[in-house]
């Protein structure tokens, strides 16, 4: 045989090898057994999360929103494991973020909210450039809605948004600044307390009741952060008092610990603690998806205007 | 012959038996042609014209990152179905055709041989041009396996296996008939990527198999990564190593290392495919296999580029006056940046912070944009005239052409890369999306500029094309000017 022909050789048993190992290899030893936590897609619900999944392929919104957490991400609900994609196929894992993680978003918004959103995502995300889908059939965007409300549907936190490190009892800093701390958060006398400091340094952006729409808002693209969504409600008090403190960077939002004593600090967190919960609709559990209302195109108001998702 | 043309009995000739029977009317003849290098021109000018709309619709996608509402109600154009077109026609459509054709040209002149079949290169290129029509249909509508890189349909995918196997089949058997007895390395690199390549892309499709999430996922981006390592790399690096010394007239540096090169693409590329998903819960020695293949990769590219620039030595003033050369050695410039970036950011701890970012987006455009579409464009302008005889119709375009897209290029990995930035600190600290996607609007703009740019020069680039080729020429102008396809293999 001659050197081109053993150069032929060569160059099918390294590709072959190389096929072998990355591969066929994985195929063989890598075969996570589903644990329960994928996503749940026979629930019942107003739509049909089998064919959402398919408008979800179809509209090519991997490209822009990856399904999978990871360690470092902040707010983006439960770690994923290698047994919750077993039935994952085509995989949406996604290679870029142009827009959030959806891993966990069910639940995350009421279903009109994001029925709303996927028609005209600026009206509710201000300078989001998410495509408008608008030209959906109604079928199509009660799919793609129920879809996105089944995402992580078997995947319960077990933790919430945490403070950084330097706020709670893992350092130093931490574990002295709750000793400092005198200020019951969960008693009413400090709430009251609270309330003074809310109105003269908040209201103004965040509003009397804590709806983020003070009249400053109207000049501020960012807007301010709605404290009636369930979503702030699962908020632990050194992240309220974290928030507080270093203000939101990329925002209006200023930081408040060069104003205002740790003490009164402690004091506003007991107050945006009371503000009331809105009504919306939304499913944090299988219970509450099966009772979900059909999708419903809301109305528009002003009081819908999102604020940043936090965390 | 008469039934004799399929049964393998012919012998392997200078190859236009193969369809006579089916080409007794003139209108397919005139389809089919069987002139010398018409199917490498004719490859050569169907990627120019879905190079138009490939970059076209990348250009409209970047518009609507800058003006979200710009387009309501259309879902033809709605930003995710256009950027599976844009990927798609210019992989597919403006990179590989034009591989082909570059192959269609480079073969043979280095074989000392005709192309084996040219009936059967023009079929291949009717069949691609298919494949690339129902693409636009398909892709535009939505109608996408779901798989990034992989989106063609089941028929689809069939119609690139066979294109890509016609393709393979021309070559190798040119090859056979070569007259010459040593191989050149740039016929190593096209016949190793006419063997990988189709296998990878019939591994890489999963059309008919449905994989578990994750190995999915594996298998996705080992198809992803190699269409790169596989084709595009080893083909434009095949394609450096003819221009270089052609256009330079100069020796190549070193044989030796050459082989070194090959050896070692060959080696390091194909197991890199998981650093793409370096942060999921695939296996861990996956990844370490991934991630240590991926620096390895320094050496292969090193050794390329150290015997390109020691060929160049001596040489580097040639890009002021020769406009081919100097499309070839930005390539191999912008090749240094993207294999330096490359296993940069597949190391976990760069990887940690860059991922899912725009940097990802400027690092891929340097390497299709940047890299090969400089060498292709080289490959054109200096295979265009040898196939047709007829000298470029304006060089003042060709330049206008290189300093659009060179710096209309520069404009986008810079923009990209600065938006890249702006979100790996977004998402490394925990700073909520709706935050910063403000502060990179700006970057969403210059983009948008710069695909103007890229987008104006590859018109001019296409008139140009058109003035050369259909233009007539006075007969006494043209005599002699077909210039001898001289060998130095």
């Amino acid at each position: 045989m001659n050197s081109y022909g053993k150069a032929a050789i060569g160059i099918m048993t390294t590709f072959f090898i190389i096929i072998f190992s990355t591969v066929l290899m994985p195929m063989v030893l890598f075969n996570p057994k589903p644990n329960g936590r994928g996503n749940d897609y026979s629930v019942v619900s107003a739509g049909d999360p089998h064919r959402g999944r398919q408008i979800f392929v179809r509209e090519g919104c991997f490209y822009c929103h990856s399904q999978f957490t990871r360690l470092q991400d902040r707010g983006y609900g439960p770690l994923v494991r290698a047994g919750d994609y077993v039935y994952e196929t085509p995989h949406q894992l996604g290679t870029a973020r142009t827009g959030p993680d959806l891993t966990n978003e069910g639940g995350r918004m009421s279903s009109e909210w994001q029925k709303a959103h996927l028609i005209n995502p600026r009206a509710l995300k201000p300078g989001s450039i998410m495509p408008s889908f608008s030209y959906l059939s109604d079928r199509d965007m009660n799919d793609l809605v129920s879809y996105i409300q089944t995402l992580g549907n078997m995947r319960k936190p077990t933790k919430f948004v945490q403070a950084p490190d330097e706020y709670l009892t893992t350092t130093d800093n931490g574990r002295a600044l709750l000793a400092r701390k005198t200020v019951d958060t969960n008693a009413s006398a400090s709430a009251n307390a609270g309330r003074g400091i809310y109105t003269q340094n908040c209201a103004v952006c965040h509003g009397l009741e804590g709806w983020g729409n003070g009249p400053n808002a109207i000049t501020l693209e960012k807007k301010p952060a709605n404290f009636s969504r369930p979503f702030y409600k699962q908020y632990p008090d050194e992240f309220w008092f974290y928030r507080i403190s270093e203000g939101v960077p990329g925002t209006r939002m200023p930081r408040f610990g060069e104003v205002l004593s740790e003490e009164q600090r402690w004091y506003l967190v007991s107050y945006i603690k009371t503000l009331p919960k809105d009504k919306e609709v939304v499913i944090d559990s299988i219970d509450q998806l099966n009772k979900l209302q059909p999708v419903k195109l809301p109305v528009l108001t002003d009081q819908q205007y999102e604020p940043h998702t936090g965390g | 012959m008469a039934g004799q043309e399929l049964t393998g009995n012919q012998a392997i000739g200078t190859q236009d038996g193969l369809f006579d029977n089916l080409l007794n009317n003139p209108v397919a003849a005139s389809l089919f042609s069987d002139q010398e290098g018409s199917a490498s021109r004719n490859f050569f000018l169907s990627a120019l014209f879905w190079s138009l709309l490939g970059m076209g619709a990348g250009l409209f996608a970047a518009a609507e990152f800058a003006m979200p509402d710009l387009v309501h109600n259309v879902p033809q154009l709605a930003m995710p179905h256009l950027r599976m077109w844009h990927v798609n026609a210019v992989a597919i459509g403006w990179l590989s055709m034009g591989y082909v054709a570059s192959m269609f040209h480079m073969v043979p002149t280095l074989c000392k041989t005709r192309l084996w079949s040219e009936r059967l290169g023009n079929f291949t290129m009717w069949v691609w041009n298919i494949l690339m029509v129902s693409a636009f249909c398909t892709l535009l509508n939505g109608n996408t396996e779901g798989r990034e890189y992989a989106e063609f349909g089941a028929v689809l995918d069939v119609i690139v296996v066979v294109g890509l196997i016609t393709v393979a089949l021309n070559i190798y058997m040119t090859l056979l008939n070569r007259k010459v007895k040593k191989l050149y390395v740039s016929l190593w690199y096209f016949l190793g990527s006419l063997f990988w390549f189709p296998l990878v892309y019939i591994i890489g499709q999963r059309t008919f198999v449905a994989l578990p999430g994750l190995n999915d996922a594996i298998v996705g981006w080992f198809y992803g990564h190699n269409i790169l390592g596989m084709w595009f790399t080893t083909v434009g690096v095949g394609m450096m190593y003819y221009l270089l010394p052609r256009l330079t007239q100069a020796p190549l540096y070193s044989h030796g290392l050459s082989m070194l090169g090959f050896w070692g693409i060959a080696l390091f590329y194909a197991p890199t495919g998981t650093h793409h998903i370096l942060q999921s819960p695939a296996p861990e020695w996956l990844k370490a296999i991934a991630v240590i293949s991926s620096i390895f990769l320094l050496v292969p590219v090193l050794t390329v580029l150290t015997n390109f620039f020691m060929t160049m030595r001596g040489k580097w003033g040639m890009v002021v006056t020769d406009l081919p050369l100097r499309f070839a050695v930005t390539s191999s410039i912008f090749y240094l940046m993207t294999c330096i970036q490359g296993p940069f950011q597949a190391t976990r701890w760069v990887n940690w912070y860059l991922h899912f970012s725009q940097w990802v987006v400027g690092h891929a455009h340097l390497a299709l944009l940047g890299t090969f579409s400089f060498i292709l464009t080289s490959s054109f302008y200096y295979s265009i005239p040898r196939l047709t005889g007829k000298e470029w119709h304006s060089q003042g375009l060709i330049r206008a052409h290189y300093w659009l897209k060179t710096l209309g290029f520069l404009l986008m990995l810079v923009s990209l890369t600065i938006a890249g930035l702006i979100q790996a600190a977004g998402w490394a600290f925990g700073v909520p999306i709706d935050q910063w996607s403000l502060q990179i609007r700006p970057y969403w703009f210059l983009r948008e500029i710069s695909g103007v740019m890229i987008l104006l020069a590859q018109c001019i680039f296409a008139y140009n094309t058109y003035k050369t080729l259909y233009t007539p020429v006075p007969a006494e102008a043209m005599a002699g000017q077909a210039k001898p396809v001289g060998v130095k293999a």
